[in-house]
């Protein structure tokens, strides 16, 4: 308990000068923008200096690397009792201050080893697949073979519910005789999002542009309409990270008389947020 | 009589200005105590409990490049480029990166006198790509004395398109580079990259490699 007195004594005083400045600079951005209250307080506390985020260590020692890998070298260690000042963290790595004013990095694994100042214990939880099953934004690249064609495609969706989520799928395939670009937004249904290996089928369309190699055949661009039913599943790798596997059927409704239609295989990493 | 009633007065408001004031003196006594009371119960340390979403994480990187692209057949060319990276984890990195460069007339279109393969803007090259990177050998290196900084090496491999001679081909990318940290936010590139990818602009079809090396700054955010 005498620790936390003795803490107090060394907090280093705000600088409110710089405060008021950015103070007064977010309520220029807010009469200038007049943008809603909450955008003003995002910008000072974007801004403001925030209190140090400050936990004793509650173990024998911890290490403190040089820099936030494994490889670094240790060349401090913090004992029991003695304060740090937490300032970013990187990766699996959280760089901190001592009171001495050295600066280290330590595994974020040893947080579990720390009490916040008022003696709990900080809350580092480990992330799970089930942080990422609602309310997220997913961004995810792929590699396909389009009928042929080497194909990269780009998506981003919208994770509405633990079954259902929306998104916008890019792509360009690039063939032998034919370049191509897909442009589509879909549903995707997840029957079991719990498990590591979840299933999914999604339905969507879109539209087509299709340019013939001009060294090869003489026609013009087109585009056309398009249809999309795949069939996948997400693996779940590590924190926000998925693998994402497909087989999509892309049903063209060309201006011919007969339609097309495309299989294509997908392999690619979804990161939720 | 009149002094009396004076006196009385006087004294009855002398009273009542002294009890008013001890009133007030009890009254500021009251709330210093309280104060002093509470400053001894109450320690001055906020209660604060400590969130992970309260650190600032630094797992973005932003960076821009610059260095020579030498591509097969038509010479060796500055190239400018942007790079966005997430960092997964302390090894794994993901990186999609944009780059530019302006290609020369080949040997043969030089030789041969009027000969134009390309046409100006077909002439430009610009590609895009996703990598998956892994870094290794982690270490320091001492300039002086007091002066150290982190260092590692990394490897990257992925695939994207090239656009040149007004069409996209499919490319994929395999590189190494040396990071070299002058604050931890602020980091210097040194890499060479290789760009795969086949074309059929001779004629026959034909797998080039187009080697690149580089120098870029990047920022971590």
């Amino acid at each position: 308990m005498m620790s936390y007195g003795a803490q107090q004594k060394i907090r280093e005083p705000q600088t409110p000068l710089y405060s008021r400045a950015i103070r007064h600079l977010s309520l220029c951005c807010l009469m200038l923008c007049s943008t809603p209250v909450f955008a003003a307080t995002w910008f000072d506390s974007w801004f403001a200096k925030q209190e140090p985020l400050q936990v004793s260590v509650d173990d024998a020692f911890i290490n403190v690397y040089s820099g936030p890998g494994r490889g670094y070298p240790i060349f401090y260690v913090v004992e029991r009792e003695e304060i740090i000042t937490l300032l970013k963290s990187r990766t699996e790595w959280i760089k901190i201050k001592t009171r001495r004013g050295l600066v280290g990095w330590i595994k974020r694994d040893d947080m579990q080893f720390t009490l916040a100042l008022d003696g709990s214990k900080p809350e580092f939880p480990d992330s799970k697949q089930a942080d990422y099953l609602v309310d997220r934004f997913e961004m995810g690249a792929a590699y396909g073979d389009f009928a042929g064609a080497d194909s990269l495609n780009m998506n981003l969706g919208y994770r509405f519910t633990k079954n259902l989520s929306a998104e916008l799928r890019y792509a360009e395939n690039t063939g032998q005789f034919s370049d191509s670009q897909i442009i589509a937004a879909g549903i995707l249904f997840q029957p079991f999002p719990d498990l590591r290996a979840s299933p999914f089928f999604s339905i969507g369309g879109g539209k087509i542009k299709t340019f013939p190699s001009s060294t090869l055949v003489q026609t013009e661009d087109r585009e056309d309409d398009l249809l999309q039913a795949s069939l996948g599943a997400y693996v779940h790798l590590t924190g926000r990270f998925f693998l994402r596997v497909e087989y999509t059927n892309h049903y063209i409704m060309t201006s011919r008389n007969t339609n097309e239609e495309v299989n294509e295989w997908k392999v690619g990493f979804n990161v939720f947020f | 009589m009149e002094s009396w009633i004076q006196r009385l007065f006087l004294s009855a408001l002398l009273l009542g200005l002294t009890g008013i004031s001890s009133g007030a003196y009890a009254q500021d006594d009251s709330t210093s105590d309280d104060d002093e009371l509470g400053q001894i119960i109450t320690p001055d340390v906020k209660r604060r409990t400590i969130k992970e979403d309260d650190l600032d994480s630094e797992n973005f990187e932003m960076g821009a490049y610059y260095g020579l692209l030498s591509i097969e057949d038509f010479g060796t060319n500055e190239v400018v480029g942007i790079t966005f990276a997430y960092h997964i984890t302390e090894d794994f990195f993901v990186e999609a990166a944009y780059g530019m460069s302006k290609t020369e007339k080949t040997s043969y279109e030089l030789l041969s006198g009027g000969v134009e393969l390309l046409t100006e803007d077909e002439r430009d090259l610009s590609y895009y790509n996703l990598s998956l990177g892994y870094n290794f050998l982690h270490g320091q290196v001492f300039i002086s004395d007091k002066w150290t900084f982190n260092n590692h090496f990394y490897i990257v491999a992925g695939a994207g398109n090239t656009d040149f001679a007004a069409k996209d081909y499919f490319t994929t990318n395999l590189g190494a580079g040396l990071r070299f940290y002058a604050t931890d936010w602020l980091a210097l590139d040194l890499s060479m990259r290789g760009h795969s990818f086949k074309h059929e602009l001779f004629g026959e079809s034909k797998t080039v490699t187009n080697l690149e090396s580089r120098l870029g700054l990047s920022l971590f955010f």
